[in-house]
């Protein structure tokens, strides 16, 4: 693996009495998508936020790009997608880029032909002399990722990268991330949605009440936190399933309707003798498949319980921020 | 220095391609104009009134008294002899009219009694016009009676007229009390409408990077003092620019006024003089201003970064308008008695000293020592204030929530 772009070592932040994280440590390879995961509350936006300088660590440090200096020091190398979004909504949209640019160190006349050339390939040539409070949500996003990403940063974060877009818009981000990610560059990117971050992630942190819980290659993920798993869709007749899943012998853990179910298998136990059980009471299969569990699945056995409590804090994410 | 210098381009540019600051730059001349001539122009505005004079005297006083109210400018006189029903038929063609008015006399004029009856009896010039004429006439008529000379009557009948010169660095200038009162007025108006415009424009840039969040982005690439600095200095452009553009049109109106002003209207400029502004006195003004927007405009900014909307922010920065409120209000007593203890200290403390000073310094001439003393307090003030603002403009611009009270922005101001 190649040298890590960004270390975050045993880093705390306190607000007021309450602890957003927790000598929380990170390291990101160069090169990856890497996925920031965990529940609402769970200090994802204040870890990004001190990784981006805005906020200064409690206790702890930040290193990028293998030095010990601050996210603000390296400003121009990184491209910053905050959590929540906004631009000067009377300003004009290639207006609004190119100060931006100008606040990452770009020079107006690069930053200009760039602009216009991204503005082109995300079908906004049109708009670009109208004012950004003319433009629907969905281009004004495009606009903000535009800025994120117009400086040609080594480093993109992006803080809930998936939020308030539409699916042509998540597929458009998803396509530009992997363009991205070949040319070298590096993604760090939050979120709660775990499909989205099974789909690309290279690496991931879960994170929950600011500590983390568990990080790595998601292949590692998968083998180390995964067991043995078994996907089954029924046809119709589900048969003496509900017993056979209950059975603690066969069965650790299950999850799932009355179509489909996901299960875990006990130790020991081989999952031949749950088909020939289920068959034998009846049951219709249209899929018995022996698989990886999914990362939504480990998300939800690992934070489960720290979700539920964290749900339950007065302090949320919201009312910090 | 590049991203400090984008920020001002950014703050500038987007407030001068408003359409309201285009508005303010043409409507501006005409507005200050308007206030200061329209007192002038609603009283002068009447032109000749046509009345008659009632004349119920036994001697020539009547016809004399006519005579005289012809005479003037302001009056077309014609004698009636009073009788019955006269009055009745004076009084329908006021109604209708033909008359503005109609004045009547007896033989008790010479006891200082007389009396006008008119559709509009509130014009300033009929009156005192009138009551000059007349008691003139009376005086002279008593005096005579008494057996003075009539010749010398007329000699003692000299009116006064003072004239009033400013007198600044042991040298007589060229202005009068009238001049130095309108510019100091003038200076005021300007200053505190200024620096509160421009103020509040400052807490609303502060106030939208932080609704829209955009904040976020700008202070992870630059210092958030700088990003203060930026705005401070990009809207003070503005208003600077602003004053250019007033400047010359002001100039241009002020060449064509006898174009612009009708021909009765001339003796206006005579009402309301218009002073010549010199060099030191444009020095004072922009001196003050910029102080003074610096260091109100710091605070704006502070009080923008602890708000999180609109609403907030009107009742947040009212402790910081009402100084100047009070600085404006203060004027008033200040042009009556520039040099008073009251209006000195007024122009030392570095809140009130923007407004206080150039209109004290318009007003009435000042040593040069006290201007240096107030302009080192005012400078040394806008350090310190800026230096508290910035650390809350600091900690606040990435708050959201509730507005902290005055314990939480003393903590604020020692943690940051």
């Amino acid at each position: 693996m190649s040298t890590p772009i960004l270390i975050v070592d045993r880093v705390t932040k306190r607000f007021s009495g309450h602890t957003a994280v927790d000598g929380l440590s990170l390291t990101v390879p160069a090169g990856v998508i890497y996925g920031l995961l965990g529940p609402n509350g769970a200090g994802k936006s204040t870890t990004i936020r001190m990784i981006m300088n805005i906020y200064i660590p409690d206790g702890g440090t930040v290193r990028l790009f293998g030095d010990g200096a601050h996210g603000g020091d390296q400003s121009s190398r990184i491209g910053y997608l905050p959590e929540e979004r906004g631009l000067y909504p009377k300003m004009r949209v290639l207006d609004v880029l190119l100060f931006l640019a100008e606040m990452k160190g770009m020079d107006r006349r690069a930053a200009r032909a760039k602009a216009l050339s991204w503005l082109d390939r995300l079908g906004l040539h049109d708009w670009r002399l109208r004012k950004v409070n003319e433009l629907s949500k969905g281009m004004q996003q495009k606009v903000q990722f535009i800025s994120t990403i117009l400086h040609d940063p080594d480093l993109v974060v992006m803080d809930e990268a998936f939020s308030g877009l539409d699916p042509v818009n998540a597929q458009t981000l998803k396509d530009t991330l992997f363009d991205l990610r070949s040319r070298g560059k590096t993604i760090l990117l939050s979120t709660h949605i775990m499909e989205q971050a099974e789909k690309i992630c290279d690496h991931v942190a879960i994170i929950a009440r600011g500590k983390k819980l568990v990080d790595g290659s998601m292949a590692d993920i998968k083998r180390t936190h995964g067991g043995r798993h078994v996907l089954v869709g029924f046809d119709g007749a589900s048969g003496d399933a509900a017993r056979i899943f209950a059975d603690r012998r066969l069965v650790a853990k299950h999850d799932g309707s009355a179509q489909y179910a996901e299960l875990e298998l006990a130790p020991d136990a081989d999952a031949q003798e749950i088909l020939k059980a289920l068959i034998g009471s009846g049951a219709r299969l249209s899929r018995f498949e022996l698989a990886e569990p999914s990362l939504n699945k480990i998300f939800i056995d690992l934070v489960g319980p720290e979700a539920a409590r964290a749900a339950a804090q007065p302090g949320s994410e919201v009312a910090r921020a | 220095m590049h991203k400090i210098w984008a920020v001002i381009r950014r703050e500038f540019v987007e407030r001068v391609r408003q359409k309201l600051f285009w508005v303010m730059a043409l409507l501006g001349p005409v507005f200050f104009g308007a206030i200061f001539l329209l007192p002038t122009l609603l009283m002068s505005k009447s032109g000749v009134k046509h009345i008659a004079v009632v004349d119920g005297t036994t001697t020539s006083l009547g016809a004399v008294a006519t005579r005289k109210l012809d005479s003037t400018k302001v009056f077309q006189a014609v004698r009636v002899i009073a009788g019955p029903n006269v009055l009745d038929s004076l009084t329908a063609r006021v109604d209708q009219k033909e008359l503005d008015g109609f004045l009547i006399i007896n033989d008790s004029l010479v006891l200082g009694k007389a009396e006008y009856r008119a559709s509009n009896v509130s014009s300033f010039t009929a009156q005192a016009t009138l009551e000059n004429s007349l008691s003139t006439l009376v005086n002279r008529v008593r005096l005579e009676q008494e057996g003075v000379d009539p010749r010398v009557v007329d000699r003692a009948q000299v009116r006064l007229a003072l004239e009033t010169h400013k007198i600044s660095g042991g040298k007589l200038t060229g202005e009068n009390a009238a001049q130095s009162f309108s510019l100091a007025y003038f200076m005021g108006i300007i200053l505190y409408m200024a620096i509160l415009l421009y103020g509040i424009n400052v807490m609303s840039s502060v106030l939208e990077e932080k609704t829209t969040r955009i904040v976020e982005v700008l202070v992870s690439s630059l210092k958030p003092f700088q990003l203060m600095l930026g705005k401070v200095i990009g809207v003070g452009a503005v208003s600077l620019f602003q004053f250019v553009i007033w400047g010359i049109s002001g100039r241009l109106i002020f060449s064509q006024r006898s174009r612009l002003l009708s021909d009765d209207l001339q003796g206006t400029e005579q009402v309301f003089q218009i002073p010549h502004v010199t060099l030191a006195t444009g020095g004072v003004f922009l001196a003050y201003f910029m102080g003074g927007f610096m260091l109100y405009s710091a605070m704006f900014a502070a009080v923008g970064a602890m708000s999180s909307n609109e609403q907030e922010a009107r009742q947040a920065q009212q402790p910081v308008s009402m100084l100047l409120v009070l600085s404006f209000i203060s004027m008033f007593a200040m042009l009556n008695d520039p040099g008073s203890t009251f209006a000195v200290t007024l122009s030392l403390v570095p809140f009130t000293a923007p407004i206080a000073m150039p209109v004290r310094w318009a007003a009435g001439s000042l040593p040069l020592s006290e201007v240096a003393l107030s302009l080192a307090i005012l400078f040394v003030s806008i350090i310190i204030v800026t230096w508290i603002a910035s650390r809350i403009y600091r900690v606040g611009i990435l708050m959201t929530g509730k507005r902290p009270n005055l314990k939480e922005l003393v903590r604020w101001v020692r943690a940051a």
